[in-house]
């Protein structure tokens, strides 16, 4: 799936059946190029946001859990990964030789195991097996790399 | 294959780690090996009122220099600036608005810019120069290969005349000129 679809999909809790949010960001650790987790938007309590290991599933039409209680207010690692300065898209991509490829126009992802699959800009589509770092400036890729 | 880049040009590029954060942007190029080759850079801060870092960055730190970022490891590898310059034995660097001459007498024109061939070793392959009348480019900019070893002076360089003949109207092909050029000089390849 597509980050562009995936947002705004909507995260159903099990237990009651209730709709808990929307997805509004997607966050990817560049160290295991996966997804980290989600920031929702309209949650029913403080909480906004998801890490992928609480998810029951990432389905076709909308995001599962088995409750409620799986969104929280994200600490550590991945508060910053969720944070403004570090979303995906838009974010302008350089190899590790320096050379710019051009914004991050849309991510594609496995549903099942959360491993981006490739980074796609406006002149390229790169593996997600080749992201090297994501930082506040850039996300860097190494093209070489398998 | 090398990347040729005009030096002007890497001044203000952004520094970045490999974790994906601009943390500096160059402020000069530090040339060392009689100014043959990069030994670093200077730093400054980013943004418009950010003024020159107390760090500097060493060539063997650089992880590449590409024609839109400087990639480095991390913040760890910055250097204490004193320690990057102390290398410099610029002469070939610092060489903006010098006159070549050709070891027969004529005036080719004055320095504009230094042209950069990135490998795994950034070296001085040839300058750029506002054209004087005897090189027939009605005086716009050409760029001119170096040999591997040139003499130099605060006034002016001196290239052998054959330099004439390798003249490039830009980047593109100017490798290969460079390549000729210094075939050439070695005694090899067609004339």
């Amino acid at each position: 799936m597509r980050f562009s679809e995936a947002k705004n999909h909507r995260v159903m809790s099990v237990n009651d059946a209730a709709t808990v949010g929307k997805v509004q960001r997607i966050a990817v650790d560049p160290t295991t190029s996966t997804i980290a987790g989600l920031k929702l938007r309209k949650t029913p309590g403080e909480g906004d946001s998801l890490a992928w290991s609480e998810l029951s599933a990432f389905g076709r039409d909308a995001v599962t859990i088995d409750s409620a209680d799986r969104i929280v207010r994200a600490t550590g690692d991945l508060r910053r990964l969720l944070g403004k300065d570090h979303a995906v898209l838009g974010k302008r991509v350089l190899s590790v030789g320096g050379v710019d490829l051009g914004t991050v126009t849309d991510v594609d992802f496995d549903m099942g195991s959360g491993a981006v699959i490739s980074v796609i800009t406006e002149r390229h589509e790169l593996p997600g097996s080749g992201i090297v770092g994501l930082g506040s400036y850039a996300l860097v890729v190494d093209t070489a790399r398998p | 294959m090398s990347v040729l880049m005009r030096a002007t040009e890497v001044i203000k590029r952004p520094v970045v780690t490999l974790a994906g954060e601009a943390v500096a942007q160059v402020k000069d190029i530090v040339y060392e090996g009689d100014g043959g080759h990069v030994g670093g850079f200077t730093l400054a801060g980013r943004g418009l009122f950010a003024g020159p870092l107390k760090v500097a960055l060493g060539w063997e730190s650089v992880s590449a220099l590409g024609n839109d970022a400087l990639m480095i490891r991390d913040e760890g590898v910055f250097e204490a600036p004193e320690q990057v310059v102390s290398r410099s034995t610029a002469r070939r660097g610092d060489v903006l608005g010098s006159r070549v001459m050709t070891d027969d007498g004529t005036e080719l024109g004055t320095i504009t810019d230094v042209i950069l061939g990135v490998t795994d070793v950034a070296d001085v392959i040839g300058y750029e120069i506002d054209s004087s009348p005897a090189l027939g480019k009605d005086g716009r900019r050409v760029l001119i290969p170096l040999p591997d070893t040139l003499s130099i002076s605060g006034e002016a360089l001196m290239l052998p005349s054959a330099a004439k003949e390798f003249v490039s109207d830009d980047l593109a092909g100017f490798g290969a000129a460079v390549q000729e050029f210094r075939t050439r000089l070695a005694g090899g390849g067609a004339t």
